[in-house]
């Protein structure tokens, strides 16, 4: 017996568009195979939502062909797609239930249908015993957890999830990847975010995005493949570009990467690179931290490569 | 470095910050808090010319019309209460389906109306829906006021009481169709829920004045009459007057012209809104 070729939800490719005089999407070009987990990560502006609006039917592009679940996007599409905002969509005056039978009606499931998938919906997102108090008085974890059930209520083939665990206590966070990934019923997963350490525990596969464009995509462990075995992470007294030469310098030079105030320093071994860099420039050190290689670091030394390439 | 010393350093950069507390650093705070403030105002441009033109308004509108328009023998039958039953019918509905109209602004900050995008629907559709809503509460509040305040009341019920209600019904939801239409297409293209009510009110409360509402139009200067024929709630006003109030339909417009006008400006206003949809947008997008 053979497989068949694995068929994709979606397809972007060489997508463009702008806002003004600011580019959104730069050439972006991604496949997500149907039934992933698939991530789209990248910095605040790097275009990841303006991939999901497209993915949405909510914009077109300017350049670039899109299919989304084996056709081109149009506003009946959605009738397939359910989405999770990064911030909550419910009336705060309704109830649990009344929002999920109101989303089922907006997605046509009505009646008894409706009523049997909220029960069973709010019975497995941990919400029947609050079904019928108000949204307002739901934690925040309640809340979101509510968001998924509702874009879950009509059986979507691919879901949308746009940062979907911002402001969520790491408890309610994992609680709602473990709901997601039980309930979404063979769902094309597809989730931007700029978490890369949730990406790297619940993705099957990601695309690391920036200014615009796709840099990388692979696995998590693809990704991670072939990175130095450590981060060190240097915070230094304050900036200076002569210490980040002389750092760069004792490092090799090409494994240096500035993020959130820190120099990042990929090394096979971090011990003895932290030992160089105390007696060479340690007075300038404020704090140094050494980590097993992340994800994060994949997507800095994939840019690093990208800008380099650039240059 | 030692744990302590990175303490203190980042306790000292808290205290830089914050200039190190006391009544001279609060002051700072609340003047800056104030000229934020005061600029925001001076940047609403409409927030301005409301207050000074609204009172202003007030007083040539009301004024003049009062003191000229209100003899007596100036009004066409009954007595003034009556009179002015559809004049408060009108101004129910203009209240009711601007407030109603609001929920346009909650859904939008509540995110609700997100969920409503991002539907197969035509944003259309959702709009119609909104629409309605207010059109039903503005209209059901107007009627209630013409049922509750008609036993107390010498109308002249030319039609007869069933016929007159009837007309009266039909001309409260025509008024409230347009009303709502203009507060759509007014929900669509202004930011913020404050700017739409000093627009509404800034449009509204001089059309009021000068609609028949609280005096004749007859009687009136010239360029007033003019104001109150070019002001589509006169028609509303005219119609549930001879609806209910009048003994015969000498010195009023007539219901041909009255509904005419109410139904085109309602469809106008109508593709106005529809001109101009909400999109679904993402965060950060």
């Amino acid at each position: 017996m053979t497989l068949g070729p694995v068929r994709s939800a979606v397809v972007a490719e060489g997508i463009r568009r702008r806002y003004g005089e600011r580019t959104a999407l730069d050439g972006f070009s991604l496949e997500v195979p149907e039934g992933s987990v698939f991530g789209v990560l990248g910095p605040n502006g790097s275009g990841k939502s303006t991939f999901l609006a497209l993915v949405a039917a909510a914009e077109r592009p300017l350049e670039g062909s899109l299919t989304i679940l084996g056709r081109a996007p149009a506003r009946n599409v959605r009738a397939r797609i359910g989405t999770v905002f990064q911030e909550n969509a419910s009336d705060p005056l309704m109830t649990p239930l009344e929002y999920l039978l109101f989303a089922g009606r907006l997605f046509g499931v009505t009646g008894q249908a409706a009523r049997e998938r909220a029960a069973a919906l709010l019975e497995r997102f941990g919400l029947a015993a609050r079904a019928k108090d108000p949204i307002s008085t739901l934690s925040g974890g309640m809340r979101r957890r509510l968001e998924v059930a509702r874009a879950l209520v009509h059986r979507p083939a691919l879901l949308l999830l746009d940062e979907p665990t911002t402001g969520v206590d790491p408890e309610e966070r994992k609680l709602l990847w473990e709901t997601v990934v039980a309930e979404r019923d063979g769902a094309t997963v597809l989730v931007a975010t700029n978490d890369l350490n949730e990406a790297d525990a619940v993705c099957d596969l990601v695309a690391f995005v920036q200014a615009g464009r796709v840099v990388a995509t692979g696995s998590p462990a693809e990704l991670k493949r072939g990175l130095r075995k450590q981060t060190v992470r240097v915070e230094l007294q304050s900036p200076s570009s002569e210490v980040e030469a002389r750092i760069a310098e004792l490092a090799g030079g090409e494994n240096v990467t500035a993020a959130n105030g820190e120099l990042l320093v990929t090394t096979d071994d971090g011990p003895a690179l932290a030992a160089r860099l105390f007696a060479t420039v340690g007075a300038a050190i404020r704090g140094l931290r050494i980590d097993e290689a992340s994800l994060e670091d994949a997507y800095f030394q994939y840019v690093q490569r990208r800008r380099e390439g650039a240059g | 470095m030692s744990a302590g010393a990175r303490a203190t350093s980042t306790a000292e950069r808290i205290r830089a910050a914050t200039g190190g507390g006391g009544a001279m650093q609060g002051a700072r705070v609340a003047l800056a808090v104030a000229v934020r403030d005061l600029r925001a105002v001076a940047r609403a441009r409409s927030q301005l010319y409301s207050s000074v033109l609204t009172p202003l308004m007030l007083l040539v509108f009301l004024g003049n019309g009062v003191s000229q328009g209100l003899e007596p023998s100036r009004l066409p039958a009954g007595n003034f209460t009556a009179y002015l039953v559809a004049g408060t019918v009108v101004m129910t509905s203009v209240f009711s389906s601007t407030f109603s109209s609001a929920s346009y602004y909650r859904d939008r900050d509540s995110g609700f109306l997100r969920l409503l995008l991002s539907s197969p629907h035509d944003p259309r559709t959702v709009l119609l829906g909104k629409s309605l809503a207010a059109l039903l509460i503005g209209a059901v509040q107007a009627f209630l006021v013409l049922a509750v305040a008609a036993p107390f009341v010498d109308f002249g019920w030319q039609h007869g009481m069933a016929a007159g209600f009837g007309l009266a019904l039909l001309t409260v939801v025509l008024l409230n169709l347009m009303l709502t239409g203009l507060a759509q297409a007014l929900a669509t293209r202004v930011q913020s829920m404050q700017g739409f009510h000093l627009i509404m009110n800034l449009a509204l409360f001089p059309l009021l004045f000068f609609s028949g509402a609280f005096f004749p139009v007859d009687g009136l200067p010239a360029w007033m009459k003019l104001l109150a024929y070019a002001n589509p709630l006169t028609y509303a006003v005219d119609a549930l007057q001879l609806a209910t109030y009048a003994t015969g339909s000498g010195g009023f417009i007539g219901y041909g012209v009255d509904f005419a006008v109410l139904g085109v400006l309602s469809a106008a206003v109508y593709g106005l809104g529809f001109s101009r949809l909400p999109k679904l947008t993402f965060s950060g997008q």
